[in-house]
């Protein structure tokens, strides 16, 4: 084995590397041609970032080789990566708040001048004016002096890339990198790899949206399981294909459900106001009636007031004006236990926060919500073995994999099952209201597969759903009415049926002539 | 008159080694590294100074202004030896940080406390808890001490105040200007994006909090050879405590943590000023000793809220977490 192929860029072979009980990877082997978009996708935990991980020196593979153009390496550390012009964007931006674009880019190879020929210091002048040449050269348009608390996750995503360019990188890894944006700002980081493609740079996806991998990638590397399953030519293999694959079963890309059917009104939102800590006002004058069996969807850009409007709903805050009746009583002075009560389901957008106790059992999070009620108590006492027994129902029947079973201590489950234990729990209440906020985040294919049935089980049971999420596929797949929130405000409220992908984005960046 | 030149004169010869400790407070936190170690660096460093002082005296005929000066550089070395302690609890073996400030206060106390015993005990002959130190001289600069008011400032000016402002600009410009600072403050707002540019985290750290035990054990042998003349536990007055409050009023920059520092000064000055001035016993000093505390309570409850502490400070730096 020379190891000498002028033709690959990137060569992994058979690497393997174990963490404590699991093997994330398990004798991959992928060959990266230079001037490509190579995409890697797989589900949550299938052994991606891993992978790449290895490839940028934050880990070491117990087994197997790394070639970097023909050339065997040994990377300790995300600098010598970046010695051989290894650059990567990672999923958690790194960047200092408080800093300027222009410092953040340069830390760590910070360019010097003497002052007074003999005072060395940090030159950021020089800094800043090669930067904007960089930025021109890609379309990558940033003003190097804005403060990084000032900008939007958009442009700090093109700082990160900036980053690798101004580190000359030629190997750019991207991770996840379009789980953060609107539709248009997708589009637009497409078109920024494509000039980087142009450029002559080699670029590695890791994603699992499989939509991005047909517009952009050249070929694709399925991961599951921490094992490789098959190299594609994205051209000739179909996105059913490639989700069948990746998920090692026959998968329903878009959830199926039956017409409508509206009741009466049950959720009656009417010019509520509410302010945060800082005393800014968040949600702004929002009105809107969700009907029996009807998914209202409010989309958005996250931070723009969705989470306080659910939390304004459920009481978690205070309402500073306007009003919320559920089945035509208003329920706007009442405290979170009454409106739990009332017939309120809500599954937080912080699961672990404020959905579980990440140290109680699953018996214990499960009838949390009715603990002090017939059959758990009686005159005052726990039955501990009604619990169990109504424990046992709710994990089987929502598929919650647990190590004890009921006795299983939350912490030591994954995200993905705390999820569907939250979920359990709440649609066991046959509430009729439940307010979904980010249901799916974290969660892998099968799971959200799941998640949405039971969403649209409910609808059709005559349940009406609060959901919101910054996923615009999810929203457009379950939505009967779709409310676009902006700013606080909603700017938006139709039929899902009349607003396409495209529109609804557009409404996501404040537009609001079509 | 002579009260408010007296304030002001007292007030400087005060506040300007207080921000000299604060400024080693500001390192330690703006590297992500909680410091309320700041009472226990200045003691050990001035019981460091001091006994190379004693020792000097005791052996050299050197001048009680050349064994001052050997006695700070002294002070800078003990400081920083007796601050790792705190770096290698904080970064290299992941212990609370505030944990380990408090015990490293509460050691400072009883080693030095201890140690001076002992050493006075073979020099001297007899035990005792003291280090008898002489009080640095002070110089008036001619002319311009005269001028009402600013004139005060020139006035009795003992030389370690220069030597502080002069070190203190050295630490601005290694904060604001050079590499090292600027990944300094980089540390103590997001150490994964020093780690992902290729800088060294904990290294960064353990040089920060060198430096401000380094610069603490300056303040307290300033104080050694000032208000109290002597090493002995009572250095260990609250004045650690008082820098870090003043840190936090100058929102960890530097410039502003000075006129803090200053204005403390002037308070306590004015405060023992008022009291002479209308002619109380001295047991109303400590009384009106208590402003500076008094108004750290005050200042506290207004100026908390708008302040942005380095972000990553008190947290133990995982490279795994993401």
């Amino acid at each position: 084995m020379s190891g000498k192929n002028e033709e690959y860029i990137v060569e992994m072979r058979h690497i393997t590397k174990r963490f404590p009980g699991i093997i994330a990877n398990d004798d991959v082997t992928i060959q990266v041609k230079k001037g490509e978009i190579y995409a890697l996708l797989g589900e949550n935990g299938a052994g991606k970032s891993t992978l790449m991980s290895m490839l940028y020196g934050l880990y070491e593979p117990d087994d197997g080789e790394i070639y970097i153009r023909g050339e065997k390496v040994v990377f300790k550390s995300p600098s010598e990566a970046a010695a051989r012009n290894i650059g990567m964007v990672h999923q958690h931006f790194k960047l200092v708040d408080n800093y300027t674009i222009g410092e953040n880019i340069v830390l760590g190879i910070e360019p010097m001048k003497k002052f007074l020929g003999f005072i060395p210091y940090v030159d950021m002048k020089e800094a800043n004016e090669k930067i904007s040449r960089l930025s021109k050269e890609y379309g990558l348009e940033v003003n190097p002096t804005d403060l990084i608390s000032d900008i939007n996750v958009s442009i700090r995503q093109r700082v990160e890339i900036l980053k690798m360019l101004y580190r000359e990188a030629e190997i750019l890894i991207f991770d996840e990198p379009t789980a953060i944006l609107t539709p248009q700002e997708v589009e637009y980081l497409l078109k920024i790899m494509e000039e980087l493609r142009k450029g002559g740079k080699t670029i590695i996806l890791i994603t699992h949206k499989i939509e991005e991998i047909k517009k952009i990638a050249d070929r694709c590397a399925i991961l599951r399981r921490g094992a490789l399953v098959d190299i594609l030519d994205v051209r000739t293999t179909s996105t059913q294909e490639m989700a069948n694959l990746m998920v090692g079963r026959t998968v329903e890309l878009e959830a199926t459900k039956s017409a409508a059917k509206f009741g009466k009104n049950v959720l009656s939102v009417k010019n509520l106001c509410v302010r945060n800590e800082d005393k800014v006002e968040v949600v702004k004058n929002v009105s809107f009636d969700i009907r029996e069996g009807e998914i209202f969807a409010i989309a958005g850009v996250s931070g723009n007031g969705q989470v306080e409007l659910a939390d304004a709903i459920t009481g978690l805050m205070k309402a500073e004006s306007g009003s919320v009746s559920l089945l035509g009583k208003d329920i706007s002075g009442e405290t979170i236990r009454e409106r739990n009560r009332d017939g309120i389901s809500y599954i937080p957008e912080d699961r672990q926060k404020f959905g579980v106790f990440m140290d109680f059992s699953l018996r214990d999070n499960l009838t949390i919500r009715r603990y002090y009620k017939e059959p758990f108590s009686k005159n005052g006492i726990f039955r501990f073995e009604e619990a169990r027994k109504y424990a046992e129902r709710v994990i089987e029947r929502y598929d919650v994999r647990s190590g004890q079973g009921p006795k299983t201590v939350m912490r030591s489950m994954s995200g993905g099952n705390q999820q569907k234990a939250i979920v359990g729990r709440e649609i066991e209440e046959h509430s009729p209201l439940i307010i979904f906020v980010q249901p799916t985040r974290g969660l892998d294919m099968g799971a959200i597969e799941n998640i949405h049935r039971d969403i649209i089980a409910e609808r059709d049971r005559g349940a009406a759903i609060l959901l919101i999420s910054l996923e615009l596929t999810e929203v457009m797949g379950l939505a009967d009415t779709i409310g676009v929130i902006y700013n606080g405000q909603l700017l938006k409220i139709a039929d899902a049926s009349e607003l396409t992908s495209q529109d609804v984005g557009r409404y996501m960046m404040g537009v609001t002539e079509a | 008159m002579t009260y408010i030149n007296n304030m002001i004169t007292d007030g400087l010869a005060f506040g300007i080694p207080l921000f000299i400790m604060a400024v080693g407070a500001i390192y330690s936190e703006k590297s992500g590294i909680t410091n309320l170690a700041v009472e226990g660096f200045q003691g050990f460093g001035a019981f460091c100074g001091a006994v190379l002082a004693t020792l000097l005296g005791m052996s050299t005929g050197l001048g009680t202004q050349t064994i001052l000066y050997l006695a700070l550089v002294m002070a800078f070395i003990g400081g920083a030896f007796y601050a790792t302690l705190h770096a290698l609890l904080c970064i290299k073996f992941r212990a609370d940080q505030t944990i380990s400030g408090v015990v490293i206060n509460i050691l400072a106390v009883a080693l030095t406390t201890f140690l001076t015993s002992q050493i006075s005990g073979v020099l001297y002959g007899n035990a005792s808890n003291k280090l008898t130190l002489d009080v640095s001289a002070r110089f008036t600069v001619p002319g311009i001490s005269s001028i009402p008011i600013i004139g005060a400032v020139f006035t009795k000016v003992y030389p370690f105040e220069i030597i502080i402002l002069v070190i203190a600009v050295f630490m601005w410009y290694l904060m604001y200007k050079s590499r090292y600072g600027m990944r300094l403050r980089a540390c103590g707002e997001n150490p994964q994006a020093v780690d992902a540019a290729g800088g060294n985290v904990a290294r960064t750290r353990f040089i920060a909090v060198l430096i401000s035990g380094g610069l603490s054990g300056i303040g307290g042998m300033c104080f050694a050879y000032s208000i109290l003349s002597n090493f002995s536990p009572s250095i260990y007055l609250g004045y650690g405590y008082l820098a870090i409050a003043a840190m936090i009023f100058g929102n960890w920059n530097i410039i502003p943590t000075f006129f803090v520092c200053i204005f403390f000064g002037l308070a306590r000055a004015g405060g023992s000023q008022l009291c002479v001035s209308m002619g109380l016993a001295s047991i109303y000093t400590d009384l009106f000793m208590m402003t500076p505390y008094i108004l750290t309570l005050i200042l506290l409850m207004f100026f908390s809220k708008r302040n942005h502490p380095p972000k990553a400070a008190g947290e133990v730096y995982d490279k795994g977490k993401r």
